[in-house]
């Protein structure tokens, strides 16, 4: 093996940059970092591969004129307007949503079964994700840039729907796109069965089974991308802890034990069709590239309360793709 | 304080992937204090006491490594609050201050582990396999078991026994993988906990001096020396030994010993959760680690010293072993806490106890220096063949095979050199802790919404308070570095081994040719590496 290898002239074919991030998970500063990355990576196609929305809702309790939110299991207080925009400005640094309510209203919450509250925070949520939408417009300025983004399995169905809406953001979730320079782009942002029991789970017959459906409208596998949200099995590219029947992490000597938790259809699906690269989030902790024969798989990871977004520049030269991670 | 009813909820949480419980502080402390190698800490100062730090009082060492340490085990605690599962020094340093010297920082880390594997497979050539034989022949007067020890103590013994190791420790990887190596770490530990800490406290604790004076006489006569406490006395009076008094200068010196904990101890920054709810787990996760090695020092140091005293470890590094019976060199603390239990049975325990620790450092060296190189390899730094991993056992071969190859090459260093001494490597690793905490100082200034956004955002004087912490723990690690360059005892002193400093300097030089050098390569590939690490506005 050479030990830096030299790219290969692979003759005439089309030349295409894609920026791929995932899981940002609600934190407003990573979406606007993601919409600088066409001008920053000089990247034409820029592509949010699911769990765009976020996972936690501080409330933000009014209370004798103040307003009283808990942060890091502390109460802070913020009294004039300019100390609660401050506050809230925080909390959504941190990954979450802040949300203004009467104490009576935290506890009407509180009493609400699963299914509502989980229908109580998709209004929450697509609140601010519509704000987003609207962003994209607003910032993509640039008509050759194309913004393609999906809900993953932690979205709710509102989502879908804000995208579709969507001036500037192109939707791609179940449909195969043309990227252009002769390349295509099919995407599944559901996920395979989780302890968590996310919004958009499928079994792993059924996620082959549509896998295999787009794939069988792309006319050329050698010039397409995978955006699937779930990583394939045993990929290094979905190892995480392994939790117990509490989500606890389950833990030998003192550290994680770390298990495959990826999707056998979509190995099974890069095996058989063999897509030029493959995109993948999903596991945060699993950032990796992998080799599944000619495919280059990418899971760039996420660490987005730390309010740096990362993100991979994926190069397609002809049949052959590289990679680089850029954490931004 | 808040008036919300004590059961509101402060914040909802959804049904969402990866949203787990927070390990808990009591983990990630467990997970630190297994790599702090307090026993090889303590082992090694009456190793190097009689001829490198006579008259040191032990216990003030401790404590003055401990109050250089202290606020680095803050900062570091504070660092996983704000940056979790950052991936280690190498990610935050090359994010915070340059890439180039995150890398260097790294790659001198990775470097020095690369050297001290020789100091873990030797000793465990030596202290372990070597001492269970002469402990079973001092016990039972088989010349058998004193042969069978003896050899590990020789240059060959050294070699192979370290690379068997080396290699044993590869094969748990490539065949078992990091499953296999977990296992394999509970009853490890169970054993280390057992033989390196506990046998040896209660043994020190219920043995007297005169009674462990007596077995150590009968232990040698086994060995072929009668007489061997007098002997001892003879033959280090005669090498110009003479019982010091407390000395001050000796005392400072030797707290490069108690130093090498802190090249293992802040470890813990994959424990946090995905949302920064809580703040006490890193506090009691690495500061927490440091207090449980005062602990165990504390009680330690007085079990050893009420059986053997500052005079017998004195006489211990001054006397010519064969005089005293120990031809193959000089006891260590597993063999003098098994001669003071009294029993082959608590002696064995004890030594494997200690062998064991030395024996899992290995796999977990080379995990987390393949961890790096993976770091590395994402970042096009190097190669991608080095993030190779096997796709039938799901190892990364290559890193494995680089390191091993590594490995053997520091076992061959130490057992047929003497390039390196014991504690040599201390100064390169305590380079990359500097550098850590010089992005520690800068981060606030950097990377000004993220600190303020964090548990840590406050200042302290107009100053933020992780600048404020991360300058004691800077002025800590350059006072401990300081010392290391002081004491010739620590193998890398500017007046007995400038060599090593320059060297230490020189990885530096290295690794910043490797990474410019990538540049330049990748950029005739079409990848330009300084994207890797530019920032994205957002605005």
């Amino acid at each position: 093996m050479g030990l830096f290898k030299r790219r290969k002239d692979n003759g005439p074919g089309g030349r295409l940059r894609i920026y791929y991030a995932s899981d940002i998970h609600g934190t407003e500063v990573l979406w606007r970092k993601f919409l600088q990355a066409p001008a920053v990576y000089q990247a034409p196609v820029i592509v949010m591969g699911g769990d765009v929305t976020g996972k936690v809702v501080v409330p933000m309790v009014e209370e004798d004129g103040e307003v009283v939110a808990e942060l890091y299991g502390q109460p802070e207080r913020a009294g004039t307007p300019e100390e609660v925009a401050e506050l809230e400005n925080r909390i959504r640094a941190n990954g979450m949503y802040p949300h203004l309510m009467t104490p009576d209203e935290v506890q009407r919450v509180a009493r609400l079964t699963v299914e509502e509250r989980e229908a109580w925070f998709a209004d929450v949520m697509l609140v601010t994700f519509e704000r987003w939408m609207s962003l994209a417009g607003e910032r993509l300025a640039d008509p050759e840039v194309r913004c393609f983004v999906m809900p993953g399995n932690d979205d709710p169905p509102g989502v879908e729907e804000a995208i579709e809406s969507a001036q500037r953001v192109e939707a791609c979730d179940g449909r195969v796109v043309d990227l252009g320079e002769g390349y295509t782009m099919i995407s599944l942002g559901y996920s395979n069965v989780t302890p968590f029991d996310s919004p958009r789970e499928l079994d792993e017959d059924e996620l082959f089974r549509r896998v295999e459906a787009m794939a069988g409208q792309v006319e050329d596998l050698t010039h397409c991308v995978f955006n699937l949200h779930v990583p394939p099995y045993a990929s290094q590219l979905d190892t995480a802890a392994e939790l117990d029947d509490e989500l606890n992490v389950v833990l030998a000597a003192g550290e994680p034990k770390m298990i495959p938790v990826g999707s056998t259809a979509v190995r099974e699906a890069i095996e058989r069709f063999q897509p030029i690269a493959a995109l993948h989030g999903h596991v945060h902790e699993s950032r990796g590239v992998a080799r599944i024969g000619r495919s280059l798989c990418i899971n760039p990871g996420s660490d987005y309360h730390t309010g740096r977004i990362s993100g991979a520049l994926v190069h397609l030269r002809d049949d052959q793709a590289d990679y680089q991670f850029v954490v931004g | 304080m808040s008036t919300r009813a004590p059961e509101t909820p402060a914040l909802f949480t959804r049904k969402a992937t990866g949203l787990v419980r927070e390990a808990r502080g009591t983990d990630a402390l467990f997970y630190n204090v297994m790599w702090a190698s307090v026993a090889l800490s303590f082992a090694f100062f009456w190793l190097l006491y009689g001829f490198a730090y006579q008259g040191s009082n032990a216990a003030l060492a401790f404590l003055i490594a401990v109050a250089l340490g202290l606020p680095g085990a803050f900062m570091y605690a504070m660092l996983a609050q704000i940056m979790p599962r950052t991936g280690g020094d190498y990610v935050f340093n090359s994010r915070s201050l340059h890439p180039a010297l995150g890398f260097a920082a790294n790659f001198s880390y990775c470097f020095w582990l690369a050297i001290i594997y020789g100091v873990y497979t030797t000793y465990l050539a030596a202290y372990g396999f070597g001492a269970f034989g002469r402990m079973m022949a001092g016990f039972t007067g088989s010349s058998g078991w004193l042969d069978f020890g003896d050899w590990f103590s020789t240059e060959h013994g050294l070699f192979i026994t370290g690379t068997i190791a080396v290699l044993l420790s590869a094969v748990v990887f490539i065949v078992g993988g990091l499953r296999l190596f977990l296992r394999l770490q509970v009853g490890a530990f169970v054993l280390y906990m057992l033989g390196a800490f506990l046998l040896p406290i209660l043994a020190g604790l219920f043995q007297s001096r005169t009674g462990f004076l007596a077995n150590f006489n009968d232990y040698a006569a086994n060995l072929g020396t009668k007489n061997a406490s007098a002997a001892l006395d003879a033959s280090a009076k005669k090498a110009g030994f003479a019982p010091a008094g407390f000395n001050l200068e000796a005392t400072l010196k030797s707290v490069t010993v108690f130093w090498y904990i802190f090249g293992f101890l802040y470890s813990s920054n994959y424990f946090a959760g995905e949302i920064r709810m809580r703040k006490r787990t890193h506090l009691v996760a690495i500061p927490g680690a440091v207090l449980v090695a005062a602990v165990a020092i504390a009680l330690m140091l007085p079990a050893y010293l009420h059986v053997t005293g500052y005079t017998f470890n004195g006489m211990l590094g001054f006397a010519d072993p064969a005089a005293y019976g120990f031809a193959a060199g000089a006891p260590a603390y597993p063999e003098i806490m098994s001669i003071a239990a009294g029993s082959w049975v608590f002696g064995a325990v004890i030594i494997v106890g200690f062998g064991i620790g030395l024996l899992i450092w290995l796999p977990q060296t080379m995990l987390l220096m393949s961890r790096s190189m993976f770091a590395w390899s994402f970042d096009r730094i190097m190669p991608a063949r080095l993030s190779y991993v096997d796709p039938r056992t799901h190892s990364p071969v290559v890193a494995i095979a680089i390191v091993t190859v590594l490995a053997i090459g520091s076992t061959a260093i130490y057992s047929f050199t003497t390039w390196f001494s014991t504690l040599a490597v201390l100064l390169g690793l305590s380079t990359t802790l500097i550098v850590t905490a010089v992005g520690a100082i800068l981060l606030p200034y950097r990377q000004r919404a993220m600190v303020e956004n964090s548990p840590y955002g406050r200042k302290v004087g107009g100053i933020p308070l992780l600048s404020l912490v991360s300058g004691l723990a800077l002025l800590g690690f350059a006072l401990a570095i300081g010392v290391l360059l002081w004491d010739p005892g620590s193998g890398a002193s500017l007046s007995e081994n400038p060599g090593k400093v320059v060297l230490a300097l020189g990885v530096y030089v290295l690794a910043f040719a490797i990474y410019f050098i990538s540049r330049e390569v990748r950029k005739r590939q079409g990848i330009d590496l300084s994207l890797t690490y530019r920032e994205l506005p957002p605005e």
